[in-house]
């Protein structure tokens, strides 16, 4: 940041307007990882963004395209550099001394491959761990952690006196799960939060996120390289390439652009190439057929209408 | 955070000193390192100095790059010297610059001697630092690794497994910057969770350092088993019939930098061995200052 820079940020008291009901407001976020040596890097340019309470938002990219950068901002594990953020209204990450501990709680973040974070002897203590940390008093913790175990689909009483190193791989991802979810945050991140799991795992990890969303409200801003769990899950796509935003869009929209998004070496979801075909010869289906099953129910009632 | 441990990484640039043969660059830093406990005077400082220098300009690291790498043991050159400053006696008390008694049998006694020691003493372990700074600024690990297995060679004929150790130095190497790496996602990981690092007692720290060691422990064991595993299925054998991508080769620069350190250390051995006696030339005596 140059001197003129610093001058002018010292001189914004008033704080940035941040449209109502925002989760996550952005203004020309730029970051730079090792600045001034030969291994300077870009990784973020001018980041323009707002994001409303109660979406879900999918973000793309190829990697190094800067998005698990642009995360890691969102609850100030990469402090930032310059521009502006602002969480949920209220927390400024340009402040000089952002209230962390209120941010972290309100932001939870679910890493690529949770699991490596488990540490406790039980499943209780680590899923407590979070709970410990932001102040929660030992008689409710208990209750929290029953609720976050059971919401991520494991039953808490067998689990929980459980050392979490002899659980299963999946089991240890649902449980990292519920060590950030018993903290009950506003905002869900999540970087890959289906990496390494079978199609069955990642179809419960991702109805348990929509439910979430869906139920409680909570924004879910979700970092992901499966095109196909984009297509069917998010309702907007943000997609990154090097440090910039290129599109921010709903998926069906997105898809569409079959030759740019191959161009930015990502791949179309089958159902959206299926759905851009028929489109192309004519016929058009609703936008929010995606699953297999949707579309299969969509095309046989374009029959049935053709026939009739 | 932790990314910036600078000690020992690789400084890429096109230079005379990195193109040189690692062995040689190996061998010459040995050299250095010797040749640094002859050095006895402060006119010897300053040839090493010139020739410290001559080194850095050459190799087009940044100074302040070669510098960062005394900032790891700051702590121990300080203490060390400071010691010196304290435990070093003079042979007259009346010389002392300080004479403080503090009781009856305890003084605290400052010498000029013992704050020259101490001064030679912090340079030598300075220049020791930055001399083996340089080799690891210029050389990649695997030139390193490469560079030792051959001039371990020939251990071979005492059955040294020379391969095998080779083998263990690069992969601990090359696993450091991987367990860095994984050591800031989980720190990362659990301040998300709220842990927090930076206050409380040291008790209370040294505690909260617990939900790092522990992933960070069985993450290490993670990583082992899969590499044996990775190995295992592509049969490694070890020593056996294995040939180097890079082999490596003398040129006419490794002459030049071996002829131009020798010259140094040569003056450096000789001053060591002619203390005091150059007989005729004895002006030459403020050599020794």
């Amino acid at each position: 940041m140059s001197r003129a820079d610093k001058k002018l940020k010292s001189q914004q008291t008033v704080a940035v307007e941040v449209p109502e009901n925002s989760a996550i407001f952005a203004q020309n976020l730029n970051f730079i990882y090792n600045p001034k040596s030969p291994f300077a890097k870009h990784a973020l340019i001018d980041v323009n963004l707002n994001i409303n309470q109660g979406e879900f938002v999918a973000i793309v990219g190829h990697t190094g395209s800067g998005k698990t950068t642009f995360v890691q901002h969102l609850n100030a594990l990469i402090r930032l550099q310059s521009g502006e953020l602002t969480i949920l209204g209220k927390y400024n990450l340009a402040a000089k001394k952002p209230d962390l501990k209120g941010l972290r709680q309100d932001v939870g973040m679910v890493f690529q491959y949770p699991e490596y974070q488990l540490f406790a002897d039980t499943v209780l203590d680590d899923v407590c761990f979070g709970l410990k940390n932001f102040g929660v008093e030992k008689d409710k913790r208990e209750g929290m952690a029953r609720e976050a175990l059971e919401l991520v689909g494991l039953d808490f009483d067998k689990i929980k006196s459980k050392s979490p190193f002899d659980l299963s791989g999946g089991e240890k991802r649902r449980v990292a799960l519920a060590g950030v979810l018993a903290m009950k945050p506003r905002i869900l991140v999540m970087d890959e939060p289906t990496a390494g799991l079978d199609p069955r795992g990642k179809r419960e990890i991702l109805s348990l996120v929509s439910e979430l969303n869906r139920t409680h409200g909570v924004t879910v801003i979700m970092v992901s390289h499966d095109m196909n769990e984009v297509y069917e899950n998010a309702r907007r796509v943000i997609v990154f390439r090097d440090g910039e935003i290129v599109f921010d869009t709903t998926p069906r929209e997105l898809f569409r652009l079959e030759d740019e998004i191959e161009s930015m070496n990502l791949e179309v979801p089958a159902m959206a190439k299926f759905a851009n075909v028929l489109e192309r010869q004519g016929y058009a289906i609703d936008e929010n057929c995606k699953t297999v099953e949707d579309v299969y129910e969509a095309v046989l009632k374009l029959k049935e209408a053709k026939n009739a | 955070m932790l990314r910036d441990v600078t000690f020992g990484q690789y400084y890429p640039a096109d230079s005379f000193v990195h193109k040189l043969d690692a062995r040689v660059k190996l061998v010459l830093t040995l050299l250095f390192m010797v040749g640094i406990f002859f050095v006895v005077s402060f006119m010897g400082f300053a040839f090493i100095t010139v020739y410290l220098l001559t080194v850095i300009l050459v190799s087009r690291v940044p100074l302040k790059s070669v510098l960062k790498s005394i900032k790891g043991i700051i702590f121990l050159l300080l203490l060390t010297s400071i010691l010196n400053v304290f435990f070093t006696k003079g042979d007259d008390p009346a010389l002392a610059l300080v004479y403080l008694k503090v009781t009856d049998r305890w003084t605290i006694e400052i010498y000029k001697e013992g704050l020259i020691f101490a001064a030679k003493m912090l340079l030598r372990l300075t220049y020791l630092v930055i001399g083996s700074s340089i080799l690891t600024l210029t050389t990649t690990p695997v030139d390193l690794t490469h560079a030792v297995e051959s001039l371990l060679k020939p251990l071979r004929i005492i059955h040294f497994p020379v391969h095998e150790f080779a083998l263990i130095m690069s992969l601990t190497l090359s696993f450091i910057p991987s367990l860095i790496e994984e050591t800031d996602r989980i720190i990362r990981a659990q301040k998300a969770r709220g842990a927090d690092f930076d206050t409380g007692g040291l008790v209370k720290r040294a505690k909260a350092f617990v939900p790092i060691l522990i992933p960070l422990l069985v993450g290490g064991f993670r990583r082992a088993e899969e590499l044996a595993n990775a190995m295992n299925s592509r049969c490694y054998e070890g020593a056996t019939k294995r040939t180097q991508m890079r082999v490596m080769k003398l040129s006419w620069r490794d002459l030049v930098a071996t002829l131009f350190a020798l010259v140094f250390m040569a003056a450096i051995f000789v001053l060591y061995g002619m203390r005091g006696q150059w007989g005729a030339l004895d002006f030459l005596n403020w050599l020794y200052f």
